[in-house]
């Protein structure tokens, strides 16, 4: 389902559903009240079962801590192995050894026992990050063209844009574009930045990003007597209205590289400006009265009315954000994958091994250790090297 | 130039050959057990795997990046994928009947790759970003990974249906050994997937402002991620092995395909520019 349209928009699209949507606020799903409860719920859920394992986890941890065998673990001892021959195996293997009346018992990474708890509270820490970034956030977005400044006066500095280009390949497509900035604070020297897409700038609290560009062209109309009733700069899709004869002048868009389509369509083939054209519609009491085609400065005469666009130059779009959250979205994000390391790679393993027996104990992977303890136990047996072990 | 795209496409028509081929052997020797047919299948296998890492690099030579950008190359390098997973557990285990339930699956996403446009385009500036190998390359990984789960999954789900004299005499894994290997691809898969999303998340912060957006890419991954979760907790606390961990690997896996297909080709979002 589209979030964020008009409410408008889903009785037309879903007539029998939309008083449902709009009260579940399914408009918006992700900033619901129902997601919100659910996602309360999840967090109540983590934080309660890892309360729960927690304390057994760490008990496991301990040295002296032996594993129960599986109800169905294989039976892995042969007559005539060698039991010192099985254990400098597994400490080859950094297993380490409590040696036990009748055998021993081999244990490795015994801190995965709380791979599971790391896991969930790294996820923990990354949805508190999502809330007090959510909270606290600050964002929004804005155009500069070159010269304009835009100040930030709670935060005590402002932006000025000294420059934004276009960088071309050699087929006339844009690579990237480049805003080139000064960050201006009181009391303190201009310091000078560029920004593109996937290279912010950090001005303290903010982060600003190169979001989008665009023209902006300088509209004049005169009177017969050259007299200027209206000067202004007009964005893609923006309009003027002049009073004196009611008509509104739509700038529909501005074609560096002009060319028109089959449709009749105009189209700009690159961003360079090398065949600059304005497509312009007017409008009279709301009237249209005519769509033109035409050069920087070719004026369109409507009347005693002289209208005309030039000096077309590119803005930047910026978007500003403030957010606290994301050191603790990144911080949880390894927790989460140092736990899920921990859980599925460096998972407890242990080998108990007497006169007359040999099990394997994990929870996690016992067929793969099986086959591997296999392997050992036949070289013990034999004494040869096993090298396979922990492929 | 004209001659490194000639080649490429030579050699991808040659790895795809060489794949169809594998799956065809792979399904003769588990069918008839033939445990030549097996050989034959590791054999075209591997050497279609060569091939089509030959083709890749031509392209990435053609590039100048690695082919993570539109659908066709993440298709291509999804089977690459795909293939380079079950090599691995082939060489590590000596399966040779996964074969049979992985190469067709690596046939399928070939064939499809096969049909989208090669053309090669720049990248537009959101992608001129080091974080897109790390983010896509794990993503090729964890989906090829989830693949040869479905596969093993696959075949455990075959073994259901078998006779008891049937299995004893069949060249396909035991019940579980498919199961556990399923499962431990499954935990490898996972690993990348959440690689995936944290570098995904990391990239479109210094790219888009946001680390999070609810794009329908993002929140697929989310819920392929959930589902995988889901999985790997009931198969711990539940006990969930065997046929119901088999289904869920399965469904896991249709998830993971519409995250790749279906967001692309029916979900307008932030991620469109890879349809």
């Amino acid at each position: 389902m589209p979030q964020g349209l008009a409410a408008e928009m889903y009785i037309e699209r879903y007539p029998s559903l939309a008083n449902i949507i709009m009260t579940l606020q399914f408009d918006h799903v992700y900033t619901s009240v129902v997601f919100y409860v659910l996602l309360a719920l999840f967090v109540v859920n983590l934080v309660g079962c890892t309360l729960k394992i927690l304390p057994s986890q760490i008990q496991r941890t301990n040295k002296e801590y032996i594993m129960s065998p599986r109800n169905n673990a294989e039976e892995l001892y042969q007559p005539g192995l060698n039991q010192d021959l099985l254990r400098q195996s597994l400490q080859k293997q950094r297993f380490s050894i409590l040696e036990k009346e009748d055998g021993f018992v081999a244990s490795k990474h015994r801190f995965g026992h709380i791979g599971s708890s790391i896991t969930h509270l790294g996820i923990i820490v990354i949805i508190i990050g999502s809330i007090i970034g959510a909270v606290f956030a600050d964002e929004g977005y804005f155009n500069l063209m070159p010269g304009d400044v835009k100040s930030f006066p709670e935060y005590g500095f402002a932006l000025r844009l000294d420059d934004f280009s276009l960088g071309f390949r050699e087929n006339g497509t844009v690579e990237q574009y480049y805003s080139k900035v000064s960050v201006l604070k009181a009391d303190q020297p201009d310091k000078e930045a560029t920004l593109w897409v996937n290279q912010p700038l950090a001005v303290s609290p903010l982060n600003f990003y190169q979001t989008s560009y665009g023209w902006a062209s300088r509209l004049k109309i005169v009177n017969g007597s050259s007299e200027i009733l209206l000067a202004k700069v007009l964005r893609n899709g923006e309009s003027a209205f002049l009073q004196d004869n009611h008509m509104t002048v739509y700038l529909y868009g501005f074609y560096p590289n002009f060319t028109i389509t089959s449709e009749g369509q105009p189209l700009t083939m690159t961003e360079e400006v090398k065949n600059p054209h304005y497509a312009v519609i007017l409008y009279e009491f709301g009237e249209h009265v005519g769509s033109y085609i035409v050069e920087p400065g070719q004026p369109i005469e409507r009347g005693e009315y002289q209208i005309s666009f030039q000096d077309s130059v590119l803005y930047t779009g910026l978007t500003y954000r403030k957010d606290f959250g994301y050191a603790f979205v990144v911080a949880g994000s390894l927790l989460m994958f140092l736990g899920l390391i921990f859980s599925f790679y460096l998972y407890p393993k242990q080998v108990q091994v007497t006169s007359n027996s040999v099990k394997v104990m994990t929870r996690q992977n016992p067929w793969g250790m099986t086959f591997q303890v296999k392997k050992m136990v036949e070289s013990a047996m034999t004494g040869e090297e096993n090298a396979s072990w922990n492929k | 130039m004209e001659q490194i795209i000639f080649w490429e496409e030579t050699l991808f028509t040659v790895a795809f050959i060489a794949y169809t081929l594998a799956a065809l052997s792979f399904f003769v020797h588990v069918a008839l057990k033939k445990e030549l047919m097996g050989k034959i299948g590791v054999l075209l296998t591997s050497a279609g795997f060569v091939i089509h890492t030959a083709a890749i690099i031509l392209r990435v030579i053609e590039s100048g990046r690695l082919p993570f950008s539109n659908q066709f190359e993440f298709a291509t390098s999804f089977t690459w994928g795909i293939v380079l997973c079950y090599l691995v557990l082939h060489y590590a285990y000596r399966f040779t009947a996964v074969g049979a339930f992985v190469m067709p699956i690596a046939f399928l996403v070939m064939g499809y790759a096969s049909m989208l446009p090669k053309t090669i385009k720049p990248l537009m500036p959101a992608l001129q970003s080091n974080w897109l190998y790390l983010h896509v390359g794990t993503a090729v990984i964890s989906y090829g990974a989830f693949a040869v789960s479905a596969g093993l999954a696959a075949m455990y789900l075959i073994h259901l249906y078998q006779k008891k004299d049937d299995e004893s005499k069949s060249s396909l894994l035991t019940a579980e050994t498919c199961d556990y290997l399923s499962y431990r691809v499954i935990a490898f898969g996972y690993l990348m997937l959440t690689l995936v999303i944290v570098t995904g998340a990391i990239w479109a912060k210094a790219a888009w402002s946001r680390y999070w957006a609810w794009d329908p890419k993002e929140t697929w991954s989310l819920i392929t991620w959930l589902i995988y979760s889901v999985y790997l907790h009931l198969r711990f606390h539940r006990g969930w092995t065997g046929k119901p961990a088999a289904w869920f690997a399965v469904i896991g896996f249709l998830c993971v395909i519409f995250t790749f297909i279906g967001v692309n080709t029916l979900l307008a979002g932030l991620h469109s520019y890879l349809s």
